[in-house]
């Protein structure tokens, strides 16, 4: 088991580090044996869950073990090192749908605190520690979860190939993703004065470098997540260029393939900025440097601008493959070709380019001088056009379609319907007048719960839906699916729409208590998260029993038109009998006699 | 195609209703719960107003596609029998759309966009200044002109009708300075001294109005939620009255 032997070996390496930092000199009581420990842990835990033994056994010259397939060793080779992707696909989507419920009972948590004004249960530390974790957590699903499992199941068989370009990097961003879970609980756990971390997700300085050791767990968890995404994005980039299928031409792409591609660039080249801040604050706190302390000669503003600078392209990170998934289910559905499919991908190339340009429309209010308030505006608000484009498309691809409205249509149709409130919200926050009443307030939160869950988590429910029979080979209960989206569609609406009305009247974010006029709309938004919190149990529920004994699924339940539906469900080890020919567009529903792609034979729903 | 004009047509007859109905409507809608207390609060009140007024028809645009192509062009879920026309947009098409979306976009740029900012943060002219001093987690309010400090005060008291420079400073972390019914905040960042500038149009006080309140609005730490004091808008009179008390009061 990996990942039983994966701790163990990490904590051996934590050992080892922590003592061999304090015999080199230094100084035991201080934070630095704790990070060197962290970095000995890591290497210790990756080389415990088997992926160093590839390379570590042939340098002692011993037989490498094969690796576990599903005759071998079944569904226990989910839980083991595997370098098959859509093995790895599948423990993405696992692994990140429980950091989603983990996350979402924090969420539940501090919403009962905050269900009246005053103190309930949990002290004002506890409550920021609470949703800081909230936070932190629902980023990494945010930015991993869709890349991750359907990045890795989905796109290698769409674009035709037997798996990704790099397995063993693709496995080992992966396992680079426990640890943050590890780190981020680790600090929840800690006593006393090393409690947590009150700092939200942003993690500003000076506030991030008072001592304590969870607020260094919390530095460290998300270095690593953000190694992980630049190792995927490194290996789906280098995939899609080098692995597509004969006659797999760009014109040919499949859209989610283009949005996890598109994606992956600003993965790649922005996640390295955040981590450089995070190391920096790592260092102003163990090493004694002074990049973000004012009092001696550092700049607190320095690190809003570093961090900015990926975490808005982030956003886009998230919604990029949202809107991928989207686009990808819309004409399946319609019966009808995906519109505008090439203005689709400009789309997504036009907020790839321009999201570099606007990070600083989240510092309005932080004493930039004014003048830099103006070109972030306006660049804010030109990136509403390529949006403008995706929402085209898609309501072109269901105007005069043939709409069925099974599970996963009714997600995609939502994700329009949310992100038409989120994004137009978003021109609120964009506009300097407006932004500096909005910011950092309640209408806020709302507007990126409505485009990051309204977006992309809606988007990767609807992905789950239509992608369960392939995975899994077996089809869900449709009613208690349509039950799921009802009760999490209102459940949201009712949460997050009364947020926008709380920010500007007077409730800021991220606080513990408030004043007793907004007890009334806050008693409001705690019981409809509550319901909301509840729909999942349906999901789950659903999930758990289709996955064991729901019904065979046809290879191709729904009539679509991609290569993973030409295939078996689920697909056999490296997907194809025969790399595929690609012969047409792969969404010309209603264009006769246009196909795809041409494929040896293949068994219908086997035993 | 007959019936694809039919569709057109009646989906933008329901559009523009629906955007009649619901502008005729927009200006009396109470969203905006309490009155702005200064010239700058009007000012942002109207911006938001605006944006509401031009973000609704793009909001039911995209909602009347959405459900008239729900509603209308709904079939059995499990039929497969037929497909939908090929549609792909033509070039007129997608580009009316990239030009109505980037028209939008520099009218609000424009205004409330460039407008907002050189109303609101480019005059640096006022009658009185009052150092506001973040550290977690309280406030200290300085009146520099009459030699006044509080600190860990509970209240701060302005004068009416008075354009007032705020230079905003922290001993600490990274605070934010907001009176929610002035509409406006400014972060007081360690290191720094930024600066807010607003003209208080009405008195009032915070039993009266809980959003005249100072409330820290960037997160610092646990006594973060509770990092408020209450503001008071006296008249002229009253100010100086509160002036001299205070003076008399000084070690
Ligand atoms: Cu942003
Ligand atoms: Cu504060």
């Amino acid at each position: 088991m990996s990942w039983i032997k994966g701790i163990l070996f990490g904590v051996v390496g934590y050992l080892a580090g922590y003592w061999l930092s304090i015999s080199l000199g230094v100084e035991r009581g201080t934070e630095a044996p704790f990070a060197i420990g962290y970095v000995f842990f890591f290497a210790g835990w990756l080389l415990g869950a088997g992926v160093w033994d590839h390379w570590a056994r042939s340098w002692f010259g011993l037989e490498n073990k094969t690796p576990p397939t599903k005759e071998s060793h079944g569904w226990k080779r989910y839980f083991m090192f595997s370098t098959d992707h859509k093995v790895i696909g599948v423990q993405y989507l696992v692994t990140f749908a429980l950091i989603f419920f983990l996350a979402g009972a924090f969420a539940m948590a501090f919403r009962y605190e905050l269900m009246r004004p005053g103190r309930d249960w949990l002290s004002p530390k506890e409550f920021n520690t609470v949703m800081s974790t909230h936070g932190i957590l629902m980023i990494a699903v945010a930015v991993s979860a869709i890349i991750g499992a359907f990045g890795n199941f989905v796109m290698p068989i769409q674009i035709g190939a037997e798996d990704m370009a790099f397995p063993r990097i693709n496995a080992l961003s992966y396992w680079t993703t426990p640890p943050v879970v590890f780190l981020i609980l680790g600090a929840n756990l800690l006593q006393g004065a090393d409690y947590g971390f009150d700092f939200g997700w942003t993690a500003y300085p000076p506030l991030s470098t008072v001592a304590g050791l969870g607020k260094l767990f919390f530095l460290l968890a998300f270095m690593t997540l953000g190694l992980s995404s630049i190792l995927g994005a490194l290996n789906i980039l280098i995939t899609v260029i080098r692995l597509r299928a004969p006659g797999m031409t760009w014109g040919r792409l499949p859209i989610f393939t283009w949005g996890v591609f598109t994606t992956s660039f600003l993965s790649l080249i922005f996640t390295q900025f955040v981590f450089t801040g995070l190391f920096m604050v790592v260092l102003d706190r163990v090493a004694g440097t002074a990049f973000f302390a004012p009092d001696q000669g550092g700049g607190a503003l320095l690190y809003e601008n570093i961090f900015w600078i990926y975490s808005h392209p982030a956003v886009y990170v998230m919604i990029i493959p949202g809107f991928a998934i989207m686009l990808e289910i819309l004409p399946t559905f319609a019966r009808k070709p995906l519109y505008g499919y090439k203005w689709a991908i400009g789309g997504f190339f036009g907020i790839v380019a321009m999201s570099a340009t606007v990070w600083a429309h989240h510092m309005f209010t932080s004493g930039m001088p004014d003048w830099m308030t103006v070109p972030f505006m306006a660049a804010t608000e030109f990136i509403s056009i390529p949006t403008g484009i995706i929402f085209l498309s898609a309501l072109g691809t269901i105007w005069m379609g043939k709409l069925r409205l099974k599970t996963p249509m009714l997600f995609a149709l939502a994700v329009v319907f949310n992100f038409l409130i989120g994004g137009l919200t978003g021109i609120f926050n964009a506009d300097v007048a407006t932004d500096l009443q909005l910011h950092d307030t309640y209408w806020v939160v709302g507007h990126f719960h409505y485009t990051i869950v309204g977006g992309e988590i809606f988007a990767l429910f609807a992905g789950i839906y239509y992608w369960f029979p392939k995975i899994t080979g077996r089809m869900f209960n449709e009613k208690l699916g349509k039950l799921h989206f009802w009760w999490m569609f209102l459940g949201f609406q009712a949460v997050f729409l009364p947020m926008f009305w709380l920010g500007y009247n007077g409730m800021n974010r991220r606080i513990a208590d408030y004043i007793p006029e907004l007890a009334g709309t806050n008693m409001w938004v705690s019981a409809s998260a509550f319901l909301l919190g509840a729909s999942f149990l349906v999901f789950i529920y659903n999930v758990v029993n289709s996955w064991v004994r729901g019904p065979q699924a046809a290879n191709n339940p729904w009539g679509a038109r991609t290569l993973e539906w030409q295939i078996e469900s689920p697909p056999i080890e490296h997907n194809f009998h025969q790399i595929p020919t690609v012969t047409g567009h792969p969404y010309d529903y209603g264009v006769e006699g246009s196909v795809h792609a041409v494929l040896a034979p293949q068994a219908e729903a086997a035993d | 195609m007959e019936r694809k004009n039919k569709d057109l047509i009646y989906a933008s007859i329901i559009w523009f209703v629906l955007t009649f109905v619901g502008e005729m409507l927009l200006p009396s809608w109470r969203f905006i719960a309490s009155p702005p207390y200064s010239i700058e609060g009007e000012l942002i009140d109207e911006a938001f107003n605006l944006l509401l007024v031009l973000g609704f028809p793009v909001f039911t645009f995209v909602l009347v596609a959405l459900f008239y192509s729900i509603f209308r062009y709904r079939v059995k879920e499990d039929d497969l029998s037929e497909d939908g026309p090929a549609l792909h947009g033509s070039t007129s098409v997608w580009l009316t759309w990239l030009i109505v979306t980037g028209l939008l976009a520099v009218i609000v740029l424009i205004h409330p966009g460039f407008t907002g900012v050189s109303e609101l943060r480019s005059n640096p002219t006022a009658d009185m200044v009052v150092q506001i001093e973040g550290q977690q987690w309280n406030w200290t309010f300085t009146y520099p002109e009459y030699d006044i400090t509080i600190d860990k005060a509970d209240t701060l008291v302005l004068p009416v009708d008075t354009r007032i420079r705020f230079e905003v400073s922290s001993v600490d972390v990274i605070h934010s300075f907001w009176v929610p019914a002035f509409r406006m905040k400014i972060d007081a960042v360690p290191g720094l001294t930024t600066t807010m500038y607003l003209t208080v149009t009405e008195t009032g006080t915070f039993e009266e109005n809980p959003n005249l309140r100072v409330q820290c609005a960037e997160l610092c730490g646990t006594g973060h939620a509770r990092m408020r004091a209450s503001v008071e808008v006296v008249t002229a009179e009253e100010f100086a009255a509160w002036v001299e008390a205070m003076q008399a009061n000084a070690p």
